[in-house]
This record gives structure tokens, sequence and C-alpha cells, in this order.
């Protein structure tokens, strides 16, 4: 046994020994949900608008491809994570869409009423001057509030292509559909975030 | 990984960018929670019995299989004949008496076979 085996074995008391390529499995898995995890939580909330069922979708998203999809090659893991991702954003707009109903029917307030502030009670760790802050906080407001009046299929192609950096290829995976119809839905995205946000537009 | 090519895509996720680097200790917390609850599930044995379906499966078409093509009467029988001299009586003029007297007949029909009779 080999001294990263024998590390395994210590931390985790009680769980089988299956050696060191499922330390490394594991090691991989890490290191990739740790890169993902943050930029993954802010196109969840975007999303949804909604911090603690972003948090929610996220985890799920990654329990799930631990789950089913950790022995699919490194490559895989990003598309297959944003697919996980993505359709738990999908249901939850149904389960929504259902809920509001059926508050509407019993004469209740719908929750998308709610006033959402994406960066409210967000420390700047950066450690910026206040007015600097919220210019930021301001332009991501608006960039947050532009990318969510978007129709589904561009918004999620624009996050996954823009905010996430996958490629065609990887974001058609991710969306289920072609990769025509990545390009046809992001280019359309970026045309009408241009119309809104002119003011990102280089001089 | 692509970076976006343009100017004005490169502003917006430099904008987003800032947005992740602000997230706070909360967040980052519960992210940390949530990435340790999914690798767990790597420590998790998978239920025996999800392991052998496909090959219960399998074995159960089998002998299924099996148990169709060794049936005797998929077998020896000729779909058809029985059911055409059924018709046959049953259309006959006199199928009425021959019903009555069914059991004589069948034992003629034995006896006939045995060389009893005649």
């Amino acid at each position: 046994m080999d001294v990263s085996t024998t590390v395994f074995a210590v931390s985790c008391p009680g769980t089988p020994i299956t050696g060191t390529r499922a330390l490394q499995k594991e090691r991989q898995l890490n290191q990739f949900l740790a890169e993902v995890e943050r930029r993954a939580l802010r196109i969840a909330e975007i999303g949804v608008r909604d911090r603690d069922e972003a948090l929610d979708l996220v985890q799920d998203a990654m329990i799930k491809l631990v789950r089913n999809y950790s022995e699919r090659s490194h490559e895989e893991w990003a598309p297959l994570f944003y697919r996980i991702l993505q359709n738990g954003v999908r249901d939850w707009h149904r389960r929504q869409a259902v809920r509001n109903r059926v508050m509407v029917w019993f004469g209740r307030k719908s929750s998308d009423d709610n006033d959402y502030d994406a960066i409210a009670a967000a420390p700047d760790p950066a450690g910026r001057a206040p007015d600097e802050e919220l210019q930021s906080s301001q332009a991501m407001q608006r960039l947050e509030a532009a990318v969510h009046e978007l129709p589904t299929r561009q918004r999620e192609a624009f996050m996954l292509r823009t905010f996430e950096g996958l490629d065609v290829a990887g974001t058609a995976m991710a969306m289920g559909c072609s990769q025509g119809s990545v390009k046809t839905h992001y280019s359309r995205a970026v045309h009408s975030l241009r119309e809104q946000l002119e003011d990102h537009r280089p001089e | 990984m692509n970076e976006p090519d343009d100017t004005f895509e490169k502003k917006l996720k430099a904008t987003f960018d800032a947005s992740v680097d602000e997230l706070d200790a909360a967040r980052l917390s519960r992210l940390n929670r949530s990435r340790h609850a999914a690798l767990a599930e790597l420590q998790r044995p998978r239920h025996q019995w999800s392991i052998w379906m496909p090959a219960t499966g399998v074995a159960a078409a089998v002998v299924v299989a099996v148990m169709v093509m060794q049936s005797p009467t998929a077998v020896n029988e000729i779909p058809g004949t029985a059911t055409v001299t059924d018709m046959e009586i049953l259309l006959g003029e006199d199928s009425i008496e021959m019903l009555e007297e069914l059991e004589f007949y069948s034992w003629i029909d034995t006896a006939e076979m045995e060389g009893d009779v005649g």
C-alpha cells in the first residue's frame, strides 16, 4: 500500500479502500468542482434569481455528476455538469410556474414579486472604494437583469459560452442541441445584450 | 475553455468574473460543503441489485425464450387443423345430435384407433 492509499484509509475510516485510482478520481473531481462551483453558482443565481435555490441546484448538480458520471472522461465533466445544472434550472422554473398558479388560485402573492438584489450583502474582498464597488455592482445588476430577460435558450447559450467559457461543442452538449443552434442562440443573445447595454460597447 | 474574442463580450465576462470574486463567505462555505457532500457519493457503495439488474434481466429473457421454444403446444400443434374440423362439425346439419352424444363418438374414436371396433 502506498502513502496516498494509507492517507485515504486514515481519513475515511469505515469506508472501503478502493486504491489509488479511486483516490486520484476523487482528487480530479474535487479539483473540477472547486474550479467551476463559483461560476456555476452565479450562473444558477442569474437563472433562478434566488440565492438559496441556486445553492441547492448547484449541490444537486454536483451530486448527480459524481454519482452518475464520475467514470466519464475529465473533458466531459464540464458539459455534463452544466447540462445537469441547466436541467435543474428549467425544472425549477416549471415548479415555480405551477406553484405560482396555485398561489394565485388561493389569492396569495406570487414569489416572483420578491425583489432580488444579487449583490446585496456581499462584502468586497478586493478592498475597493465604496464608489468603485457601487459602480461594479450596478454594472453587474444591469448585466444580470439584461441576461435574465433573454429567452431561456439564448440565456443558456450566452452564459455557457461567455461566462463559463465552454466551446460550441461543449455548449451544444450541455444544452442538448446542435452546434448550429448554439451559434444561433448565442448570436441573438449577444445582439440583444448589445442593444440593452450600449455603454459596454468598445469606443 | 474558450475566452470570448469580442471586446464587448470580454467586458461582460469581466463584469461577471468580478461578481464571482465577490461571493460572500457564507456562500463559499456552502459551496465547500456541497462539494464534499458530492464527493462522499464516491464512497457510497452501489446497491447490489442495481449491479446485477442488467444481467438478471438478460437471464430472465433467455429463460422465457427457451420456455416458449420448448413448449410442446408451440412445436407439435399444427395450428388451424383442429379449428377447421371443429367448424365443420359445428356447421353440419347433425351437429346438435352429435354434441348430445359426444361421449359416445369419443368412445368410438378411441376404440377405432385401438382396433377394438370394426
